[in-house]
């Protein structure tokens, strides 16, 4: 080594955090706004809000080929294309596959943003709290290992980073799903408003029915404005109306003075020292240059998403630690899991001819899993919830099949049917044999080797899912819909975008990466903080929960810090 | 994710039945990108015959129609840009066998016969395709359904063959109501709504918003 110190003096920080998504934004205002001097690294290009939400405004018309994908963006995005989120409405957000390929042992469809913001610009903004019934599941049934912490420890950083993500809802008292700190509600149109008053007087309230709980601001807060209901966000919003890195939480790092943004840069390992144990910074890799640089600091927050995150840490090898940094329990890497989802059922609303909608709604219903709890038992473990939401449409029953000419364009002109969906999403079961790992044989644009994904579902979500498709016909009928069709459009692990696991914490170093603080075992200045270090995924949306443990991790780390503990 | 209103906006744009081609391409990209014939697909004749028979589907009554819209030239680029060989392969066969018909039934080009003669043959062209997609729902539903052990992987279900009539359909639905004049003039199209109202009395000659 033959750093030049100035150099290396220039390249120290207090903290880096690698990744800009949704928890990386977090540490990175927290630790700013703790004094803290950060880095945060991002390996793609920067996404200034607003002037660079290019489609943002645009009009459907304007778009050349109304939301389809060429041929040619097909065939650079092979696994972005497999569904509908990567689309000429938002395509800039998406990453070219080709650039940074992967490994598919078993089919895992792997989406990916690589800018400032990540995901948090794309992401469906639906934000539930895990309750105790998702943090004890692991001990009670056996699968996976314990939680380290309980819904306790984490009721609190929920409050705190609802209060500044702004989270419209409604509270209910339902157990399995705690209340927050919500902004007002959005509304129920009135077929939801009878759908929900019929299904909870049938299962005597054992099952309800809310409004999404929602990252969209129903008010203005904190300086940004209101939604819109033009229903657009994935292409970012001008309004800055829901949570992202760039309406929320990078403005307020970089109002403390304390924050250095660096786009392109791909962090290729964590720089561990074996006299101190500790992580002495990262080694980078300027995604536009190609060129080596090393930047250091007392700590290291890893938030590169689930697999980002995992790839970093497996990559970081030194003798002391050959297998990946801080993997002496060998589960790094083990445990991957999703959401199992694409089926439900649907049905027709009678009796609201005269009624319809304004505006465009960001946002469906919610039923929170009311399955394995209190007296519903069932052939499987654990359970599922259901989002959907009901709409009028110009679509008319008479309508013959394949209409087409005057009577048939005129028709469609005016409000048809009201049609009601609900879809599930279930919880799927920590296997340790779900796993990735690296491949040496392939090399991205970078020179970087390649993650292999090998992962499935099993035998216990498919049970779920038979359920998951049943339930929801009984209730729509119960709720008194016409002509119910149930659906299963199949369901491969990574289509749901909330891939969780791989780093998991617990309270064992034999059996876990992280402690109950988000914190390495074996490398105390190390915390990883994104949907990695979930020992279980229960059916909730997840991004909430990186927040708030995000935000506690931070808290922790410079109080640490602070004892000169680490 | 915006799942669910990605999947309805779509499903609302075509009127409900999407064709499992068109859902390939919009929802889930074909598995296999294949070459494409590129701005060779049409002639000059083949692209002013998708614009009248785009504007049969949909044709000027009270508001503006296909042609008015640009929707012909729409479809042209959207095959062209957007559907795999096979999708264009099977579209440019439809159109010589559309054009033949008309020379048989109606002795001349389809251009160039009349609006009820067009509509006599799209009638037809729907009515077999509403006969074979029958033949192969029934075809499907007597295959016994495999008992799953795990569950199925996303997709599997969208592998039916491209149907001419189809993809006309559903490129001109898609194209006409995502037009200006369709989403402005034919619907009511509100740039920023600004508020949620879920229950509202429906007034008369209240249009669909787009």
């Amino acid at each position: 080594m033959n750093l030049n110190t100035k150099a290396t003096a220039q390249n120290t920080y207090d903290a880096i955090v690698v990744g800009s998504g949704i928890s990386g934004g977090w540490a990175a205002k927290e630790l700013t706004e703790k004094g803290l001097k950060v880095l945060l690294l991002e390996r793609g290009r920067n996404v200034e809000h607003i002037k660079d939400y290019t489609t943002a405004m645009k009009k459907p018309w304007e778009f050349e080929h109304r939301g389809a994908l060429t041929e040619e963006q097909k065939k650079t995005h092979p696994v972005q294309k497999r569904d509908y989120p990567y689309s000429e409405f938002n395509e800039s957000f998406w990453v070219n596959d080709e650039e940074c390929p992967y490994t598919e042992v078993k089919r895992f469809d792997w989406y990916r943003g690589f800018h400032v913001g990540g995901k948090s610009l794309m992401w469906g903004r639906q934000s539930y709290r895990f309750s105790d019934l998702n943090f004890e599941d692991n001990k009670k049934d056996g699968h996976g290992n314990d939680w380290p912490i309980r819904y306790k420890d984490l009721s609190s950083w929920y409050d705190y980073v609802e209060r500044f993500a702004g989270i419209s809802g409604q509270v209910e008292n339902w157990p399995a799903l705690p209340d927050g700190q919500f902004l007002p509600p959005m509304e129920m149109n009135c077929v939801e408003k009878s759908v929900k008053k019929r299904i909870e007087d049938h299962w005597k309230k054992e099952r309800i029915m809310t409004i999404g709980r929602t990252a969209n601001l129903t008010v203005p807060h904190g300086g940004r404005g209101s939604c819109q209901y033009r229903n657009l966000c994935s292409r970012g919003c001008p309004f800055g109306a829901y949570f992202s890195t760039q309406s929320s939480t990078l403005p307020a790092a970089v109002a403390t003075g304390n924050l250095t943004l660096r786009p392109f840069s791909l962090v290729d390992h964590i720089i561990y020292d074996k006299d101190t144990k500790k992580a002495t910074g990262v080694m980078v890799i300027d995604s536009e240059s190609k060129e080596n640089i090393e930047f250091f600091a007392k700590i290291i927050f890893v938030n590169g998403s689930t697999l980002g995150s995992t790839f970093l840490l497996l990559n970081s090898t030194s003798e002391a630690h050959p297998n990946g940094l801080g993997n002496a329990s060998g589960e790094l890497g083990h445990n991957l899991m999703d959401h199992h989802f694409r089926t439900g059922a649907t049905g027709e609303a009678e009796g609201f001819d005269d009624k319809y909608t304004y505006g465009r709604r960001a946002n469906g219903i919610y039923i929170p899993r009311y399955q394995n709890m209190g007296n519903d038992k069932r052939d499987y473990l654990r359970g599922f919830g259901y989002q959907g939401g009901a709409s009028r449409t110009g679509w008319h029953k008479d309508v013959a099949e394949l209409a087409f000419g005057g009577e048939f364009k005129d028709q469609m002109t005016q409000p048809g049917m009201w049609t009601m969906g609900l879809g599930g999403f279930g919880e799927s079961l920590p296997y340790h044999e779900n796993r990735v790992y690296i491949d040496k044989t392939k090399k991205d644009a970078w020179g970087m080797p390649v993650l292999a994904i090998d992962c499935e579902f099993k035998d216990n979500e498919q049970k779920m899912r038979v359920a998951m498709m049943n339930d929801a016909a009984e209730m729509l009928e119960a709720a008194g819909m016409k002509n119910i069709k149930t659906y299963d459009a199949g369901s491969s692990p990574g289509m749901a975008i909330h891939e969780q696991g791989t780093a998991r914490m617990g309270n064992d170093p034999k059996t876990s990466v992280l402690n109950k603080w988000n914190q390495m075992h074996e490398v105390s200045n190390v915390f990883v903080t994104d949907g990695s270090c979930m020992p279980s995924i229960a059916c909730q949306n997840p991004s909430l929960t990186f927040m708030a443990l995000t935000a506690r991790a931070a808290d922790y780390a410079v109080k640490e810090l602070k004892k000169g503990n680490i | 994710m915006d799942r669910r209103d990605a999947v309805k906006s779509v499903a609302f744009l075509l009127g409900g039945a999407l064709s499992a081609t068109t859902i390939g391409v919009f929802l889930e990209g074909c598995n296999t990108s294949t070459d494409t014939k590129g701005s060779n697909l049409f002639s000059a004749e083949q692209d002013q015959m998708i614009t009248e028979l785009a504007d049969i589907i949909i044709p000027t009554t009270k508001t503006p129609g296909a042609k008015a819209a640009g929707v012909g030239p729409f479809i042209s680029l959207m095959l062209k840009d957007c559907y795999p060989k096979e999708a264009q392969e099977v579209f440019v066969k439809g159109l010589e066998d559309l054009e033949a018909r008309s020379k048989k039934e109606f002795g001349s080009s389809f251009i160039k016969i009349t609006v009820k003669e067009r509509e006599q043959l799209v009638g037809k062209l729907r009515d077999e395709t509403v006969a074979a997609q029958k033949a192969e729902n029934e075809k499907n539903a007597a295959q016994p359904a495999a008992k799953l052990t795990a569950p199925k992987p996303a997709g599997d279900k969208y592998g039916a063959k491209p149907n001419f009539f189809l993809l006309t359909r559903d490129l001109t639905l898609l194209g006409y109501w995502s037009s200006e004049i369709g989403a402005t003039q034919a619907l009511e199209y509100v740039e920023i709504p600004g508020r949620y109202d879920g229950c509202v009395d429906l007034k008369p000659g209240q249009r669909v918003y787009s």
